[in-house]
């Protein structure tokens, strides 16, 4: 996969944590990159499969394996975080979403849904008087190929969202964060 | 109040707070504010440092009805209460409590959050926050105290309705002292404090959090390949950190070391952990440590350090710390494996319970010639430092004489509070601690001002121990104020001023490493002596090396507080030294 930030160098990590579903926890989490000046490339936050566990999702870049191991042992320091996990991006599926607003003034150059569809697996799912909007998932380059596409026909809106991942590993949450009492993670 | 009925719920209220005519019974609805004062009880304390304020006051109303239970020390600033309740956690083992208001006085009390996070100090700091109505409209004294205080709380917790007090106090305390300790937040809204409760008091100590479970006992295979490591070495040398003495492993680390014969050396925090006449306690690491225990940790071939950080001040130049030697780490924090130096075999747990575990895994021994070593150099360091200092014959008194002095006529008993700077470099190289848990210092932090506040914090949290604290002249002016919370407590803290009129430790780097370009370390000193009488504390100046000895006489007889201040050499400087970034084979002597 290639860098998202053009300055940026190094390997992509996808850290994975688990936390109790409190107010303030994303600062918590936040500060702990920031003060090592780590920046940052995608984060996403949802609820888990497990009601009142939060799950968020951050890519990082980092040149040394080390620090980014030492980063997750910090993390996993926070009192209300479960459990903290990083992935290098073999061990992990992993997806984003995309999402572009294209015009469709008269005069433009008519969209070809098929090729929209069929190719690039991408999908209109707004229909406006003088845009639409598509929806594309995948990686960052089916993201970009598709962005490349499309471009031609005159982008209004452009929206990335962060990576999704879940590990590759046949373990389920639960096999870290068991119901009732569970090994302390190190 | 309005009463309740009685649903029959099983209460596990703390004894302490039954008995209080005050507390509100079982049925009884009480608000916010009770509600902290009962679970203050119920965790058995029975003293805050505090400072009251607009967004605290129905708290501080609440602890009126208390006062018969809860020893309030009013101290003079808020920064005064942090050190304070430091100094009691770190004597009395229990956990530091602090009250303060929304705004500046939560952002005064940072610098003392700082400190203990990095000291690893056991404290809970109860703050007043503006009406949760008001929040983020920048009320009057409103500043964001979760914000700012997040990277240096080990847990820190906003309060907004009356009825999650007892369960957050609960997890509050549990936090600041179980696994590796550390300082804990409550920010109270004005609103909760105020408003009652929907439901009866009932407090639950906490003892296990799901999300949160430090590990006191070690996993077996880690205790196995330490001890295979231990049992193989050669030159091994043991590292004696702040976590022996937080566990209270001190009989543990006797035992195991008498053992293996193996000899140790002290963090500036583990100091006191083992006697300094013990055989094998080789002296202190680090920046102003020994010479040989600095010069030989290059050179072991093992290094078992037990509930230290390897602090830069430690280690020096990393990657020309230790490189020969294997390492065990053993730490009840797992985070701080592998941090600054590699371990080979970590042991995540507590000092104590590694320890006593570890015992009957390693072999006896003893290291007569590597003990030697130490030895060579202790005598190298005791003729061209320790003793021209101790036999000087200098116009003006050496802080060095000062300290043994103090050290001599005490036995090695008392407790030691040293502020930052040279002096408190002085009071670890020269005072002989004998007895485990005499030593005092803002380690991690380096925080100047710390000494006043926690000594009387230190005094306050195990009376029955004589407390004398060493402070420079610019220390003393950081805190001063406090005078007035030891005068009206009437505690005889003892206090010596090492005066120099130089903020010491910047000028000997400005000597050293500038070309001797004193940049603004030079102090035109009130009189403190007049100063401290003010506060209503007796006092006086020794200015003669031949007074000396009467002066610490006079000092040590007051049953009352008592400020000793001692004009000392100038321009004198802490040898040995490992100067920033050089390696720690590299100390200097001169």
């Amino acid at each position: 996969m290639s860098n998202t930030s053009p300055t940026a160098a190094g390997t992509l990590y996808t850290i994975c944590v688990f936390t109790e579903n409190t107010i303030g926890l994303l600062n918590k989490i936040t500060i702990l990159f920031s003060r090592r000046r780590i920046n940052i490339e995608s984060l996403t936050v949802s609820e888990s499969e497990r009601k009142g566990v939060s799950r968020f999702t951050i890519v990082i870049h980092h040149t040394s394996r080390e620090e980014v191991e030492k980063l997750v042992r910090q993390i996993r320091k926070i009192i209300e975080v479960l459990a903290v996990f990083g992935y290098l991006n073999e061990e992990i599926a992993y997806n984003e979403i995309a999402m572009f607003k294209i015009s469709t003034l008269s005069g433009a150059k008519p969209l070809d849904v098929e090729v929209i569809n069929k190719i690039y697996k991408a999908w209109v799912v707004y229909w406006g008087l003088d845009y639409v909007v598509i929806e594309k998932t995948g990686t960052l380059e089916e993201i970009f190929d598709f962005f490349n596409y499309i471009k031609p026909y005159g982008i209004l809106e452009f929206v990335r969202s962060g990576r999704v991942a879940v590990s590759k590993s046949s373990k389920s949450l639960s096999d870290y964060l068991p119901e009732t009492e569970w090994e302390y993670y190190l | 109040m309005e009463l309740k009925e009685n649903l029959g719920v099983s209460t596990s209220l703390h004894s302490d707070s039954q008995n209080t005519t005050v507390a509100a019974s079982e049925t009884e609805l009480i608000n916010g504010s009770h509600a902290v004062m009962r679970s203050l009880l119920a965790e058995g304390v029975d003293t805050i440092f505090g400072y009251p304020g607009g967004a605290i006051m129905p708290v501080y109303d609440a602890l009126y009805d208390y006062q018969d239970q809860l020893n309030h020390i009013l101290v003079r600033h808020e920064q005064g209460a942090g050190h304070a309740a430091e100094g009691y956690a770190r004597m009395s083992g229990k956990v530091g409590v602090c009250l303060v208001t929304s705004g500046p006085g939560a952002t005064n009390l940072v610098t003392a959050i700082a400190d203990a996070i990095i000291d690893s100090t056991p404290m809970v700091c109860v703050i007043g926050q503006v009406a949760k109505h008001l929040l983020g409209t920048d009320a009057f004294q409103e500043t964001d105290v979760m914000g700012v205080t997040m990277p240096i709380t080990k847990w820190n917790y906003q309060v907004t309705s009356a009825d999650e007090i007892p369960e957050v106090m609960a997890k509050a305390f549990y936090i600041a002292k179980s696994g590796r300790p550390g300082p804990v937040l409550i920010d109270i809204t004005k609103s909760a404090q105020i408003e009652m409760m929907t439901k009866p008091f009932v407090y639950k100590p906490c003892t296990s959090m799901v999300s949160y479970r430090p590990r006191l006992v070690p996993k077996q295979e880690q205790l196995e390949k330490a001890a295979e490591l231990i049992n193989a070495a050669k030159k091994p040398f043991l590292f004696v950190g702040h976590g022996v003495k937080i566990s209270g492993a001190e009989k543990a680390l006797e035992a195991f070391l008498e053992k293996t014969g193996i000899p140790c050396a002290s963090t500036l925090l583990g100091l006191s952990s083992i006697a300094v006449d013990h055989p094998l306690y080789m002296g202190w690491l680090g920046m102003h440590g020994n010479y040989g225990t600095n010069v030989l940790t290059n050179e072991c071939d093992l290094i078992i350090g037990v509930g230290l950080r390897f602090d830069d001040r430690v280690t020096g130049d990393v990657s020309r710390y230790a490189k020969q030697a294997k390492i065990v780490h053993v730490d009840i924090d797992p985070s701080e494996i592998d941090k600054v130096v590699k371990a080979d075999a970590p042991v995540i747990g507590d000092a104590r319970v590694v320890l006593e575990m570890l015992l009957p895994l390693v072999k006896e021994g003893s290291h007569s010639e590597w003990i030697a070593e130490f030895d060579k150099y202790a005598q190298m360091e005791d003729a061209q430092i320790t003793q021209p200092e101790l036999a000087a014959t200098s116009e003006k008194i050496k802080m060095a004489e000062v300290v043994r002095s103090l050290s001599d006529k005490t036995k090695g008993q008392a407790v030691i509070v040293a502020d930052v700077g040279q002096h408190q470099m002085m009071a670890a190289r020269y005072y002989q601690f004998k007895r485990p848990n005499s030593f005092i210092t803002s380690g991690g932090l380096g925080t100047m001002g710390f000494a006043l506040p926690a000594a009387f914090g230190a005094k306050v949290g195990d009376p029955s121990r004589d407390v004398y604290t060493f402070i420079g002249d610019g220390c003393f002016q950081m805190t001063i104020q406090e005078l007035g919370t030891i005068a009206q407590s009437k505690l005889p803290v003892k206090i010596i001023i090492l005066n120099n009129n130089f903020l010491g430790m910047v000028r000997q780097w400005q000597q050293l490493f500038h070309q001797k370009r004193y940049s603004f370390v030079e102090l035109e000193n009130p009189d403190f002596i007049a100063i401290s009488k003010g506060f209503g504390i007796d006092g006086h100046r020794c200015t003669k090396r031949e007074e000396l000895s009467d002066s610490l006489d006079q000092l040590i007889a007051s049953d009352k507080p008592y400020v000793l201040e001692v004009l000392v050499e100038k321009e004198e400087n802490v040898f040995p030294m490992v100067p920033a970034g050089a390696c720690v084979s590299d100390i200097r002597l001169k």
